[in-house]
């Protein structure tokens, strides 16, 4: 190894990038910009639920429980059907997500002290949102429950309001948030987000900056100069590991003084997983380049491996401790999960090695492995 | 002019367009990698991302405290039960939970006070406490919301009692569930359709801007703006070719690898289905078609690609709900085409819709796609004539 050599070459590569400004712009520009809009633009939450009532009973009591519909955020009431009939076509066209449709005699039935049954109609499309807007009509039923428990306790028995909210909810539940107080769905995202652009981005520069040379027949440049393969890819990647790190600091400074995520944990280990996790990123680019001949399917290639498996098995959205243990042992296969266990742990856990040493260490077994699939693969002796 | 002087005309021009489209066939045939990797991805891809995968909580672990060891708070804590908890143990001591969440073997912890059963027989409402690990925050909001529904029927439970006292009567307010399309909510289903979409979309955008922008830089387009092809000929071939190749591999993801392994339906018409995907691949290139114009070489396609796809992804409303995304997001969004053909899809596969209904987000489709065409082919002139 040869550092004037390597030099030569990072500068060459480096040249090569600053002349191409769309590219340039684009390497520097993309991961923040994605970074900003999916930060303020990604809302996980389910709310606004498009819900709408056909209420057959049209009694006060009936329009107070739909008040609790009209006053809550998780739903967005559309308004009043006439018949049930008409709840299939809008579900169909997904106008509404769910319907509530509250039967003949229900405050009768309720004030009497006997139970009555409202039905809801879910579209069951996407599972998981309709799990969440099941738990939250269950709440809303539950907690109209106890106001009519409470009520009739003290109506029936005289006993005060207090004492009869007490008997209708016997036992409270007080939830507390850690790491995150308040709850923000920007504080647990944007962590995560770090991961996410510099996944997308950095494979695609590497892989392209390499194929760029074997489309255009410029790599034989490489292979018939003193330039061992050693020299060229150290020279090649830590270019891009350059750009992809000077990527981490904005990505970083953006999180904490734009996004105010708090920063908890070891500056040190953020560094040196980012570092790690650079050098995965751009080797998983390295080495789809060279398997491949062509620019068009190291474009599709990278594109589709640095896109899909982290949206799935990074722990952005899916949660991993939910998966099958298939599924499991699948995400433990991708990189990406582990600099996401990282990142949420520096910035809002505030845990350090003795916590994150394991996923550090599988960061750096995958940067070696790829590195030595790379060096394998590259041969100054190209094969027919 | 006659019919028969029609043909004469569209003839050649049928037959330049197919023979061009022959040519980015063979061409894309011979990248061998290439095609393995879309026969991989719309197969074994398809499969590995939704077996086993979903959003949802599910065997949430939680550790527990319980520092009153009474029947109660025994009865309580068993109601935490799977699909949504699995209990992972005992502690003594909440500072040790704490430590387990820190390492995140646990998720939450459940913490039941002293004198529990005596607090709830004297009717002084004791208070059981939930402690969550929210670093991410829609699964913490998730894992407490099941505790709270555990709890509550708790309570509702503890408290009838009180009401036997005098009569049995007390009033219930019991929720009946009825979820349409997906009736076992399972979840494949959606993952599938998911991650289905998600290969169109990078394969139609991607393919034509690359083989497009490929003759750009090898300089063989300057011999085929020689030959007797219109520009629209030029760019609707390589459109021509990969919708033909897309389509053939949506429809070896539905038929080969969704239906048999999740018996995902088809309530819909399938003929419908895959004449829409195709509007949808045709649009979608428009876009990649428009990429290939403002760019120079296949790197800035890339980059350029993955800038919209991206956001695509995320925010169309396959990856989180559209209903909660920011207005600035909605509207933004209208422009994306994968936000119309989720409605398609879904609305084909699982509500078995028809065009009846379906007319708008098809309507969009096209309007798009025209609006995109046409500012591809005003570019690709401006450039080269």
């Amino acid at each position: 190894m040869n550092a004037r050599r390597i030099r030569a070459v990072m500068a060459k590569e480096w040249r090569e990038t600053v002349r191409d400004r769309i590219f340039l712009l684009l390497a520097f520009l993309l991961p923040v910009l994605w970074l900003v809009v999916f930060g303020y633009g990604l809302v996980i939450d389910v709310e606004q639920i498009r819900v709408v009532a056909v209420d057959r009973d049209r009694s006060a009591l009936s329009r107070d429980y739909l008040s609790r519909f009209m006053e809550s955020r998780y739903f967005d009431f559309v308004g009043y059907l006439d018949s049930e009939r008409d709840v299939d076509e809008l579900l169909r066209t997904a106008k509404i997500r769910a319907a509530v449709i509250i039967p003949d005699r229900f405050a009768e039935r309720l004030l009497a002290g006997e139970p009555a049954a409202v039905q809801t109609l879910l579209d069951g499309t996407f599972p998981l949102y309709t799990d969440i807007a099941k738990g939250y009509i269950v709440a809303i039923n539950t907690a109209f429950t106890g106001d009519l428990l409470a009520e009739r306790l003290s109506r029936v028995y005289g006993m005060t309001r207090e004492q009869a909210d007490r008997a209708a909810r016997p036992v409270r539940l007080e939830v507390r948030y850690l790491y995150n107080e308040e709850v923000r769905g920007t504080w647990s995202q944007v962590p995560a987000l770090i991961m996410f652009s510099l996944m997308l981005a950095s494979p695609l520069l590497t892989a392209l900056g390499v194929v760029r040379e074997k489309e255009s027949g410029s790599i034989y440049n490489i292979y018939s100069s003193t330039v061992s393969r050693g020299e060229f890819l150290t020279g090649k990647l830590t270019t891009y590991l350059l750009i992809a790190m000077a990527n981490v600091l904005m990505l970083w400074a953006i999180a904490v003084w734009l996004f105010d995520v708090p920063f908890k944990g070891s500056l040190l280990l953020f560094a040196v997983a980012s570092a790690l996790f650079a050098m995965v990123s751009t080797g998983i680019g390295l080495v789809i380049s060279l398997l491949v001949q062509t620019q068009m399917a190291a474009l599709v290639i990278t594109i589709v491996v640095s896109t899909v498996p982290t949206f799935i098995f990074s722990g952005l959205m899916v949660p991993i401790s939910s998966m099958s243990p298939g599924g499991q042992f699948q995400a433990h296969l991708f990189p990406s999960m582990y600099y996401t266990n990282i990142l949420r742990g520096s910035f809002l856990k505030g845990v350090g090695w003795n916590v994150l040493w394991t996923d550090v260490l599988a960061l750096g077994v995958f940067a070696v492995v790829l590195r030595v699939w790379g060096y394998w693969l590259f041969t100054k002796r190209p094969r027919l | 002019m006659t019919p028969a002087g029609m043909l004469a005309r569209t003839g050649p021009w049928m037959r330049r367009l197919f023979v061009m489209t022959r040519k980015e066939l063979l061409q894309l045939s011979r990248d061998v990698p290439l095609l393995l990797f879309l026969v991989y991805s719309f197969t074994v891809s398809v499969y590995i991302s939704s077996a086993g995968v979903t959003m949802q909580l599910r065997q949430a672990a939680l550790l527990v405290h319980d520092a009153d060891h009474s029947r109660s708070s025994r009865d309580l804590i068993h109601r935490f039960q799977p699909p949504y908890f699995a209990l992972h143990g005992e502690v003594n001591d909440p500072a040790e939970a704490v430590r387990q969440l820190d390492h995140g073997r646990a998720m939450a912890l459940l913490d039941i006070p002293p004198r529990f059963q005596e607090v709830l027989r004297e009717g002084a409402q004791p208070a059981v406490q939930l402690l969550v690990d929210t670093s991410n925050a829609a699964q913490g909001l998730s894992a407490a919301g099941y505790a709270a529904r555990i709890v509550g029927q708790f309570a509702a439970d503890a408290a009838a009692p009180v009401s036997t006292a005098g009569q049995r009567l007390r009033p219930l307010l019991e929720s009946e569930h009825r979820v349409w399309f997906n009736p076992d909510q399972n979840e494949a289903w959606f993952q599938s359709v998911t991650h289905l979409l998600r290969m169109i979309t990078i394969f139609s955008i991607l393919l034509p801007a690359a083989a497009l922008v490929r003759e750009k830089e090898r300089g063989t387009v300057e011999q085929l703006l020689v030959s007797p092809l219109t520009p629209f000929q030029i760019m609707f071939s390589k459109v021509v070719a990969m919708t033909a190749v897309i389509l053939t591999a949506t429809a070896v993801a539905v038929f080969a690898v969704m239906q048999p392994a999740f018996h995902v339906p088809m309530r819909g018409s399938a003929v419908l289905f895959f004449l829409l995907t195709a509007l949808f691949i045709v649009t979608s290139a428009g876009f990649g078609l428009v990429i290939s114009t403002l760019t120079r070489n296949q790197a800035q396609v890339g980059m350029i690609t993955l800038l919209m796809v991206a956001p695509m992804m995320l925010l169309s409303g396959i990856s989180a709900p559209f209903e909660s995304m920011p207005p600035w997001v909605q509207s933004l969004m209208s422009v994306s085409p994968l936000r119309y053909y989720i409605d398609v899809t879904v609305g084909i596969l699982l509500k078995g819709v028809g065009m009846d209904l379906l007319w708008k987000p098809a309507l969009a489709m096209v309007g798009l796609g025209a609006a995109v065409f046409s500012a591809g082919i005003w570019r690709f002139r401006a450039q080269f004539d």
